[in-house]
């Protein structure tokens, strides 16, 4: 090799113990570029803690819910006319009849307590309360007549601006404007606080109330909406655990390799990517258009979220059967198990925990979709009354707890993004509880071959 | 309440059905089940199932065609006593009832394999029957290229899709702006450089991201970033002085949505990059450490060259994800459909259009409303085709290092 | 070339090149190396033969601080190159491979073309200044690696695309083209053909001239035929270290005899 002679003089040499300046310059780069890393994660990390904080610091208040304690008493000679507490004529007196019983109520309660405000007419305290207490007081009578004629402690909502004004969201410099609110009504409130008749307390409604109208952001709830949503994964749950595991033992255990196999593959990965909105429009032309099943039903999303649910469940199947080795599945048949009862007596026992798994992951998944259920009307109404019975729920129009939440976000009334955020906290927390089940599941089961 | 009656019957017919193929296969083989091929549970699962099944069928086809409750109740139980006469005469010694069985429920099994063809085909159809129709009323060349999007339900809209696919395009390419660099070197960190440990932390935490619903950053974008934003870019703000009453006019804008999608994408981008990273062989790396390359020139000039058709693939299926994603866009992109440069302008989606268009109460057989199904027939046809073309580049890619 | 015949070897040198003293290792709990000591000298083919497992490898992967990649490795004594602790704290492993430079089992060219393979280390060190030099360097080291005349066509071809002898080759050109002082070598004919591993033997031989080459090899008649020095290692020690010729006609050592004779490994 004797035309190899340039590159063989040595260069010069260098001492090992130390570093040149060509390799500082190579190891600064790799620092920086490590920080680059580095910065990559950190940034993700920051979006994960800020989207997080800015949900709980936004949506903690809806846990939250100003009261006004107030006595009222309940004049019989404007509730019960006839004087027979007969409930149909009971029920003739309005909403309107029992407003401004309340009003009058609290403006006692402002003038015994000594309270010095320029607000002396029972009309003047309509602002403070909600609309809904007329409603939930004339609830409480028709269900116990008796009250009528005495003094009852009613503990009332107050309306959406006094409890926008202590919640921090509602400013005096900028209720100009407001039709709904007065800045002598908000000395009032502060003044109603100091005297402990107006205070927040635990919102028990929020979780387990209904939707409330646009004007009355104080009352609304999710808890028809987590009902909607729980009716949903039901359907989801009885239709995709088993057509999924099916679909999955035949492709896994049973198909041959040819086209139709084939076929199928890759429609199962190609809709684990179809855009979800593309359901929705499914579900619209089959399930309602076509199939005539009516609007807004549970039932209907969970037919829809099935589909799209299933491709998920499949896949995370197919890899828990698949990590079963074969060689149960050839000591099954080594005495004398037919194909069908090696893989139902053995190799889905054995994958069970790895569906399981699966299962939850897609029905978490169900869980937070959104766009599909807006096209098959799941959005758009006041979600308020609970179903008749449990069979009545899968067909009577409701909505879910994300379509509830888009509703929220949609209203003009800011009041309502704070229900917004609260009903993401929730739904987060049922999220994070069905991950911490998968997990659990996986941890405790999870077997290596 | 045909249902209830029917399900009802039905449970009543198949458990009848079950008892009845068990005692018979008994009674064959004078109650020595030792004689009979296969287990009497057999025979009467046999029957059971030829109760059920054609019952069922009927049932689906009688909802569909809505004949009236009574007649619905009569078809599918007269439907079952058929199947359960039938199999119940087939019942003998030598019947191979498991065999029977077994092929059923394969025939089951293959049912619901099928079922993803059929949702494949119930897409297309009910796309394509509707894009058809929207066709017949509105011209296709100016769905296709018409630059005005202005629907009305009285009539007279224009509906072209160009000003929808421009607002569509533009925020993904701000989202895949975002999520592409911070998921790929949040992978290359996490693969290359991280230990175990921190790998184990760092990995899930980024993978929560991936778990929020979408509805939640929709709602982010809409609240907390957009009127972030606003301040910042808009007519307040400090950037103001530089444009005539500063570039943004309203918090739902481009660049809200994008930077929310992006935010999403990242931990997408992410895991399918760290697996394609993970997939390059070792020896590459060891050849480059072997010749006194730094680990940044290894990963620089060897791994991701070796790993750039597979992050392609990753990439492209990233930009699928954000055309179709919905929520996001229809509440932080805005509503207003527009032909314009600026980020921070209100544009809008095929998506987002989907739903409005479908979520008034527009008449089902209006223009407006079916142009929905056209702009669902093209967002299909070009996820699809995305995803086709990346699932097929990272196969590929696998294959390569197998 | 016959099996067991010695090519012409007398030592041409006997400037040390490596000085290792009691060096130990351990993988997490196992204790991989035991008190290694050996003198590697400079212009010599030094071959490390042994049963698998006896620790070849590994040692041979301390020598230019491969195993620092291994996060549970840990390497203890000294080990000197040209009297210089290579494990000292001021040492960068980048620079000490650039000197040390290392051939793998199987053939690992990078997804790039054959030039570019070649260029690599030259690029990443800096070790030339021009177009036209970088162009001579890699032609040089590919004759080096006798490689040239097959590949100067298609320089620009996926280095890939070659078979694997060439592929292997071409990874010697490439560790050449950085001009190493020391080129060690990990079992590098053992995913190659016996035409294709003719070919690399003769290579490590030519290679003999510039640089002190160490290979690992599973084939005793491989190190017969390649090295004049050879180490024998057996679970973790270095049992014999002297002349190829010595160690293959009268080892010193029982161990020896009953591993050359084939009684163990």
């Amino acid at each position: 090799m004797s035309d190899a002679t340039l590159h063989d003089a040595q260069p010069t040499k260098r001492s090992l113990h130390q570093i040149d300046a060509r390799t500082k310059r190579r190891n600064a780069a790799e620092s920086r570029f490590k920080m680059l890393g580095i910065g990559a994660i950190g940034i993700g990390i920051a979006f994960l803690v800020i989207l997080l904080s800015t949900i709980v610091v936004n949506g903690v208040s809806a846990f939250q819910q100003s009261f006004l304690e107030v006595p009222v008493y309940l004049d019989p000679a404007k509730l019960d006319k006839k004087g027979n507490r007969d409930p149909a004529d009971l029920k003739k007196a309005t909403t309107f009849t029992y407003a401004p019983l309340i009003e009058k109520g609290l403006l006692e309660v402002v003038q015994t307590a000594g309270i010095e405000t320029p607000l002396s007419k029972t009309k003047d305290m309509k602002n403070l309360i909600s609309s809904s207490a007329a409603a939930q007081l004339r609830d409480r009578v028709l269900a116990d007549p008796s009250l009528i004629g005495q003094t009852v402690t009613a503990k009332i909502l107050a309306s959406s601006r006094v409890d926008g004004y202590l919640k921090g969201r509602v400013h005096r410099a900028e209720i100009a404007q407001d039709k709904n609110i007065t800045v002598e009504q908000l000395d009032l409130a502060d003044a109603l606080i100091k005297a402990g008749i107006l205070h927040k307390s635990f919102n028990l409604d929020f979780i387990l109330g209904s939707d409330a109208s646009d004007s009355r952001a104080e009352q609304a709830g999710i808890g028809v909406s987590m009902l909607g949503s729980f009716y949903m994964m039901l359907v989801v749950l009885v239709l995709a655990l088993p057509i999924g595991v099916a679909a999955s033992i035949y492709l896994e255990e049973f198909a041959p390799k040819n086209r139709f196999t084939d076929l199928i593959e890759v429609n199962i990965s190609n809709l684990a990517a179809v855009p979800s909105i593309v359901f929705g429009i499914l579900g619209l032309a089959v399930f309602i258009q076509f199939a005539h099943l009516p609007q807004s039903a549970p039932l209907v999303g969970g037919l829809v979220l099935t589909l799209m649910t299933l491709p998920t469940i499949i896949i995370s199947t197919r890899a828990a059967l698949k990590a079963v080795p074969p060689s149960i599945r050839d000591a099954a048949l080594g005495i004398g198990a037919s194909k069908m009862q090696a893989t139902f007596h053995h190799v889905l026992p054995l994958a069970m925990p790895g569906i399981l798994t699966g299962t939850i992951i897609g029905l978490a998944q169900a869980l937070g979709e959104t766009a599909p259920l807006l096209l098959i009307g799941m959005v758009g109404f006041i979600a308020t009354n609970a179903p008749d019975g449990f069979w009545d729920g899968f067909v009577s129009p409701n909505s879910a707890m994300p379509a509830q939440i888009y509703e929220w976000a949609k209203r003009a009334d800011p009041a309502f993004y704070e229900r917004a955020w609260g009903g993401i906290i929730i739904l987060l927390i049922f999220l994070l509880g069905m991950n911490i089940i998968a997990i659990i599941l996986r941890r405790k089961f999870e077997r290596r071959w | 309440m045909a249902v209830l009656w029917i399900a009802v019957l039905l449970a009543a017919l198949t458990l009848g059905g079950f008892f009845a193929g068990r005692m018979r296969a008994l009674q064959t083989a004078g109650g020595d089940p030792r004689l009979l091929h296969s287990l009497p549970s057999y025979s009467g699962t046999l029957v059971a199932m030829a109760t059920l099944l054609p019952a069922l069928i009927l049932y689906v086809l009688v909802v569909v065609f809505r004949a009236d409750p009574v007649l619905q109740i009569v078809v599918t139980v007269v439907g079952a006593l058929i199947g359960l006469a039938l199999s119940l005469r087939l019942i003998a010694r030598d019947f191979r009832a498991r065999n029977a069985v077994e092929a059923g429920i394969k025939g089951l099994l293959i049912a619901a394999a099928s079922l993803a063809i059929l949702t494949t085909i119930g897409i297309v159809l009910s796309l394509v029957f509707n894009t058809i129709e929207f066709f017949r009323l509105y011209p296709i060349t100016k769905f296709f290229f018409g630059t005005e999007w202005t629907p009305s339900f009285g009539g007279g809209s224009e509906l072209g899709i160009l000003p929808l696919l421009w607002g569509t395009l533009y925020i993904s390419f701000i989202a895949l702006a975002v999520a592409v660099p911070i998921g790929l070197f949040a992978a290359i960190y996490l693969s290359e450089y991280a230990t175990r440990s921190v790998r184990g932390v760092v990995k899930p935490l980024l993978e929560v991201l991936a778990g929020i619903p979408t509805i939640v950053y929709g709602l982010f974008a809409l609240l907390t970033v957009g009127p972030f934003l606003l301040s910042i870019f808009g007519p307040a703000g400090p950037t103001a002085a530089f444009a005539d009453g500063g570039w943004m006019h309203a918090g739902t804008a481009v660049m809200t949505a994008g930077l929310v999608m992006g935010i999403m994408l990242i931990p997408f981008v992410s895991s399918l990059s760290d697996d394609i990273i993970n997939a390059v062989p070792q020896s590459l790396r060891d050849g480059s450490y072997g010749l006194g390359a730094t680990k940044s020139e290894t990963i620089k000039q060897v791994v991701l060259p070796a790993a750039l058709p597979g992050i392609v693939g990753a990439v492209l299926l990233a930009a699928s994800r954000a055309i179709g994603e919905t929520m996001i866009v229809v509440l932080g992109a805005g509503a207003a459909a527009r032909l314009s440069m600026n980020p921070f302008e209100a544009m809008t989606t095929v998506t987002a259009k989907i739903v409005s268009q479908l979520t008034g109460d527009a008449d089902f057989a209006s223009p407006e409303a079916l142009v929905a199904f056209s702009l669902g027939m093209t967002l299909f046809i070009l996820t699809l085709g995305l995803n086709i073309f990346a699932l097929y580049i990272v196969r590929k890619y696998r294959e390569q290092y197998e | 070339m016959n099996d067991m015949t010695f090519t012409e070897r007398a030592v041409t040198t006997d400037e040390i090149k490596i000085t290792a003293r009691d060096v130990q290792v351990h993988y997490g709990e196992t204790h991989a190396i035991k008190d290694v000591s050996v003198d590697i000298l400079d212009k010599t083919v030094t071959a490390f033969i042994g049963p698998s497992g006896c620790g070849k490898s590994t040692f041979l992967r301390c020598l230019n601080r491969m195993n620092d990649t291994i996060d549970i490795c840990r390497v203890e004594g000294d080990i000197l190159l040209d009297g210089e602790d290579i494990y000292d704290k001021r040492v960068d492993p980048v620079q000490l491979r650039a000197k040390v430079g290392m051939v793998f089992q199987k053939p690992n060219p990078f997804p790039k073309s054959i030039y570019d393979n070649v260029a690599y280390g030259p690029k990443i060190h800096g070790l030339i200044r021009s177009r036209a030099e970088l162009d001579e360097v890699v032609e040089s080291s590919l004759r080096k690696a006798a490689l040239w005349n097959e590949v100067k066509d298609r320089l620009h071809a996926p280095g890939t695309g070659l078979s694997g002898g060439q592929q292997q080759r071409l990874c010697i050109a490439r560790a050449v083209a950085t001009s190493p002082e020391v080129l060690l070598m990990d079992e590098p004919c053992s995913a190659l053909d016996p035409i294709a591993t003719a070919q690399v033997e003769e290579l490590i031989d030519e290679l003999r001239a510039n640089f002190s080459v160490v290979i690992v090899t599973h084939s005793m008649q491989q190190a017969a035929r390649v090295s004049q020095k050879t180490a024998f290692f057996h679970l973790g020690n270095l049992v014999e270290y002297d002349d190829t010729d010595k160690i293959f006609t009268n080892p010193t050592d029982p161990r020896t005899e009953s591993y050359i004779t084939g009684r163990i490994g």
